[in-house]
């Protein structure tokens, strides 16, 4: 939309709340990498940290709510005003919930061994680093209006759901080997579910951008991996 | 989707010299309400008074093209404008009854169309008329009081009977809620829903929320042109013209 608003103090209600959305994604993108590293580095001094910075995206949720309440009640947006401002409630609401997927994973941190098998990590960080970028993509296409990025994001769901299976399968190995291994075995299983969970929310986005978009939405279910269909 | 009662087929309008409207081509249909929106001076008044023929009253005039209604041309010179009138009524922007009674305001239709030729027939039309135009319960103690003396937003609704009196097959209606308070206009939406079952309802409104509160069609002109019309859900949601976005987002200098 190259054509600004007449009234210029809607224009710039519309551009705060897009920026509220981008700098609330970015916070969620950093949260969440800061947490895989964590993981990956089985870094306990980092935890706290982590949990607190999901205070921040919480404090964007709302704000983005207020944003919004104020949008509707002064302008009664219409058209891609209207689109713009249902797909930032709807996307605030994804992002905070990958934050608090990310917490809830900092928090799995705490109990777990600093000798963790090579394997074990580097699947779990190739479903971390997977969903990071989704996430990244994600974010991008709603910055730069990009239907076929958000598209494609969309659809590598599917590669989330196969590294999922893997992650999950080295877990269970390493738990098979010794029962000793029962109790953090359980957080890395728990850890991997909130990965994938992440990873819906990321599709979720997507979709919602591509509404924002073309104002319809994706036809069709989404390509789902051989664990997710069954 | 209902027939189509309404049909322009090529219609142009022209005031002198100047060209007030470019081959409009647009279907109305039966017991719906379809809105007309656009910016002061596109069009939109002057295509539904081509509906009843109220720009015959304007010497400099000219229209052309077709408008059916039930398939029939009503530009035809033979056609009855008065029994064209009587089957198309019109409320405008501003309540205007006749200064008489408010049983005179109604009753006065049917009589010049020869309708209710005894006392209790009238009696009936005047009663049904306003219980229509939900004004009854508000009105029924005082008929001979003059219709002057409502509240702008009864006029409204008196001028709603007195257009309903004659049994017409469409109600055409020119912002017909720009004078009244946000109750008053709630009113009379409550109203048009109700109508939209029994008659054809064009509206012309500058209210984007009315519009969409309102119709289920919706016509955007700009300029004298039929820009975008489709379903009201589609145009206020994702119209398919980037006008008609500029227009209902508040994006046109």
């Amino acid at each position: 939309m190259s054509n600004e608003h007449t009234v210029k103090s809607y224009e710039e209600e519309l551009q705060n709340l897009k920026d509220s959305l981008i700098k609330m994604g970015s916070l969620t993108e950093s949260q969440m990498s800061d947490s895989m590293d964590a993981i990956i580095k089985v870094d306990k001094d980092s935890i706290d940290k982590i949990i607190k910075s999901d205070d921040e995206i919480n404090k964007f949720r709302s704000k983005i709510d207020t944003q919004i309440m104020n949008l509707l009640v002064k302008r009664a947006p219409m058209a891609i005003d209207l689109r713009e401002t249902i797909s930032s409630l709807k996307i605030s609401q994804d992002l905070e919930r990958i934050g608090d997927l990310s917490k809830s994973n900092a928090k799995k941190i705490k109990p777990l061994p600093l000798d963790l098998p090579e394997e074990l990590l580097s699947n779990l960080k190739r479903l971390g680093d997977l969903v990071i970028k989704q996430l990244n993509d994600v974010l991008d296409s709603y910055i730069n209006k990009n239907f076929d990025k958000a598209k494609t994001v969309w659809e590598k769901d599917e590669q989330v759901d196969d590294l999922t299976n893997i992650a999950m399968q080295s877990v269970i190995d390493f738990l098979s080997k010794d029962k000793k291994n029962l109790d953090f075995s359980t957080h890395l299983i728990f850890a991997t579910k909130n990965l994938e969970r992440a990873g819906d929310h990321v599709t979720n986005i997507a979709e919602t951008v591509c509404y924002l978009i073309k104002g319809e939405y994706l036809k069709g279910s989404r390509p789902k991996g051989k664990q997710a269909q069954e | 989707m209902n027939k189509v009662k309404i049909k322009s087929k090529n219609l142009n309008v022209h005031y002198g010299q100047k060209q007030a409207l470019f081959d409009v081509n647009l279907d109305l249909n039966e017991k719906e309400v379809t809105a007309l929106i656009g910016p002061s001076g596109c069009g939109k008044s002057t295509f539904i008074r081509c509906i009843n023929r109220m720009n015959d009253v304007i010497d400099i005039c000219k229209v052309t093209g077709k408008i059916e209604i039930d398939g029939v041309e009503i530009n035809d010179e033979n056609l009855d404008v008065v029994s064209l009138r009587e089957r198309v009524g019109m409320v405008f922007q501003k309540p205007n009854p006749f200064p008489k009674s408010i049983y005179e305001n109604i009753s006065y239709g049917p009589k010049i169309h020869g309708k209710g030729e005894t006392k209790s027939e009238l009696d009936e039309i005047v009663e049904n008329s306003l219980k229509k135009s939900a004004l009854w319960e508000e009105v029924k103690d005082r008929l001979d009081e003059p219709g002057t003396s409502l509240s702008g937003g009864q006029q409204q609704r008196l001028c709603i009977a007195r257009a309903i009196s004659v049994n017409p097959e469409v109600i055409l209606m020119d912002e017909p809620c720009s004078a009244l308070d946000p109750i008053a206009t709630a009113k009379i939406e409550e109203l048009i829903d109700d109508l939209k079952k029994t008659y054809t309802i064009v509206i012309v409104t500058h209210s984007m929320a009315q519009a969409v509160r309102v119709s289920q069609k919706t016509g955007f002109f700009h300029l004298g042109k039929l820009i975008e019309v489709g379903k009201t859900e589609k145009i206020f949601k994702n119209p398919d013209n980037k006008m008609t976005q500029d227009y209902i987002t508040g994006r046109f200098g």
